[in-house]
């Protein structure tokens, strides 16, 4: 692949740093003992240490007691864990309430549960994004055991106001999930201070390993454990435990700065001013201000967000569309129906992702390849006015 | 020794005639030529645009009676 491609796809995968992938290779190359190994020989007790060395720099970072915190695969593994780790745990099949616009892995979930019999409620979203308050009040029920509102969203970057529904949920003494897979360490979350009881963090979007996450679980809340096997992650999750990937989670935990996430919104607010004023014919989706630093998701109206993509790819740049036509399923991002756009909204909408290796000429690159593809697409498009003049 | 590589994406709507002439050209050695044939109007247009932008030769683009072909050298 090109060195000199620009890629902003970072809510996709980032690029791990160099620092990360340091402080993993000794895992692989000297110190590779699983961490049950403690009981047996030195190696053992090492690879024990770093695992709770980790763990307790990623729990400290989110105000955690270090025990508070299980290691999964990643974010896939940690939803599915919160929604049917708490709902198989009760004696009889309660409710659970869910936003219209979640990832999938907690959607198909809530879906999952639904078929087995539970009960669950999908809440909407306004034109931002975000979750109706009143209707959440409404939807709760004498048997509501669990309520499932993603923190930023993956596609529009619209953050909820988690820690309002927090304290509301505690109130009701209905437990709480927060998927904070697009926020964490770009936006603060302090459980010391916030009543969330299970929370969703991944590596893979801050600049870290893949096929590693984790799931915060507040001390108390029971759940059941999904996998059978070993004892590991306090008989939470079984699996040898993924020390290396754990300890590149924790490098790459302490290598996020306040100064770098400025530099993200810099870069997100470059970017939306640009092409809202050297292009026509664009919406922001999502809202303006209540939005993560390192997203910008912009529909390009009548032209199809594969055409842009893949157009933009052969210039040398990487982005994403809320289309899903390489699927053949021609079915538009839920996210943007989700917040009232229509089928053409969808389909021409890009999500343009930051991180730590853009730059502001990034930018510059990107939005004159943007203007020149979505201009030269518009004259040849069967979507709208344009092509059809 | 150059080979002339078909592309059928007939029936298919943007953007798959794109992807797969892609995904031919990739597979390509230089100086092959892909016959790319579809019926999807945009398409017609798109793919001649993504040769410009890669730099490769269009031999042609012809209207059949009722489909389309693109000839591409790599």
């Amino acid at each position: 692949m090109s060195k000199d491609i620009v890629y902003l796809d970072n809510s996709a995968v980032t690029r791990i740093d160099e620092k990360v992938l340091d402080a993993i290779k000794p895992y692989y190359f000297d110190d590779y003992a699983v961490a049950t190994s403690e009981f047996a020989y030195t190696m053992g007790i090492e690879a024990k240490e770093a695992l709770e060395n980790a763990r307790n720099t990623i729990s400290d970072s989110i105000g955690a007691k270090s025990e508070e915190l299980i290691f999964t695969s990643g974010a896939t593994e940690s939803n599915n864990l919160a929604l049917k780790g708490v709902m198989y745990n009760q004696d009889k099949k309660g409710h659970l309430i869910v936003s219209d616009i979640e990832n999938f892995s907690v959607l198909n979930t809530a879906k999952t549960l639904e078929r087995e019999g539970y009960e669950v409620s999908y809440i909407s979203v306004d034109e931002k994004g975000k979750i109706d308050f009143e209707e959440l009040k409404e939807e709760i029920r004498a048997n509501t055991i669990l309520v499932s509102i993603q923190h930023a969203n993956q596609e529009i970057g619209t953050l909820q106001d988690i820690n309002k529904i927090a304290e509301y949920l505690h109130e009701k003494d209905i437990l709480f999930h927060t998927d904070a897979t697009h926020t964490f360490q770009r936006i603060p979350i302090d459980v010391s201070k916030t009543p969330i009881d299970l929370i969703t963090v991944a590596a893979h979007t801050i600049h870290g390993p893949r096929g590693i996450g984790g799931l915060y679980k507040r001390k108390g809340v029971k759940i059941k454990k999904l996998m059978d096997g070993g004892f590991q992650e306090n008989n939470l999750r079984a699996g040898i435990e993924n020390i290396p990937g754990a300890v590149g989670f924790a490098k790459a935990v302490e290598l996020i700065t306040e100064e770098e996430n400025s530099r993200l919104k810099e870069l997100r607010d470059y970017l939306i001013d640009k092409v809202e004023e050297e292009v026509e014919d664009v919406t922001l989706n999502g809202s303006r201000e209540d939005r993560i630093p390192q997203n910008a998701n912009i529909t390009f109206h009548y032209v199809e967000g594969e055409s842009i993509t893949l157009h933009l790819d052969m210039r040398g740049f990487a982005v994403s569309t809320g289309s899903a036509c390489f699927s053949k399923s021609l079915e538009a991002s839920h996210v943007i129906l989700g917040i009232g756009g229509d089928h053409e909204r969808a389909h021409g909408s890009i999500r343009f992702t930051f991180s730590r290796y853009n730059t502001k000429e990034d930018v510059e690159k990107i939005v004159e390849a943007v203007k020149d593809v979505v201009n030269n697409l518009r004259e040849i498009s069967p979507l709208g006015k344009k092509g059809s003049e | 020794m150059s080979e002339e590589i078909k592309v059928n994406c007939l029936g298919e709507n943007c953007p798959v005639p794109l992807v797969e002439t892609r995904k031919a050209l990739r597979k390509a050695e230089k100086g092959d030529v892909l016959v790319v044939t579809g019926d999807h109007s945009a398409s017609k247009k798109e793919i001649p645009m993504a040769v410009e932008a890669m730099d490769l030769e269009l031999i042609s683009v012809e209207e059949k009676d009722d489909y389309w072909e693109i000839r591409i050298r790599k």
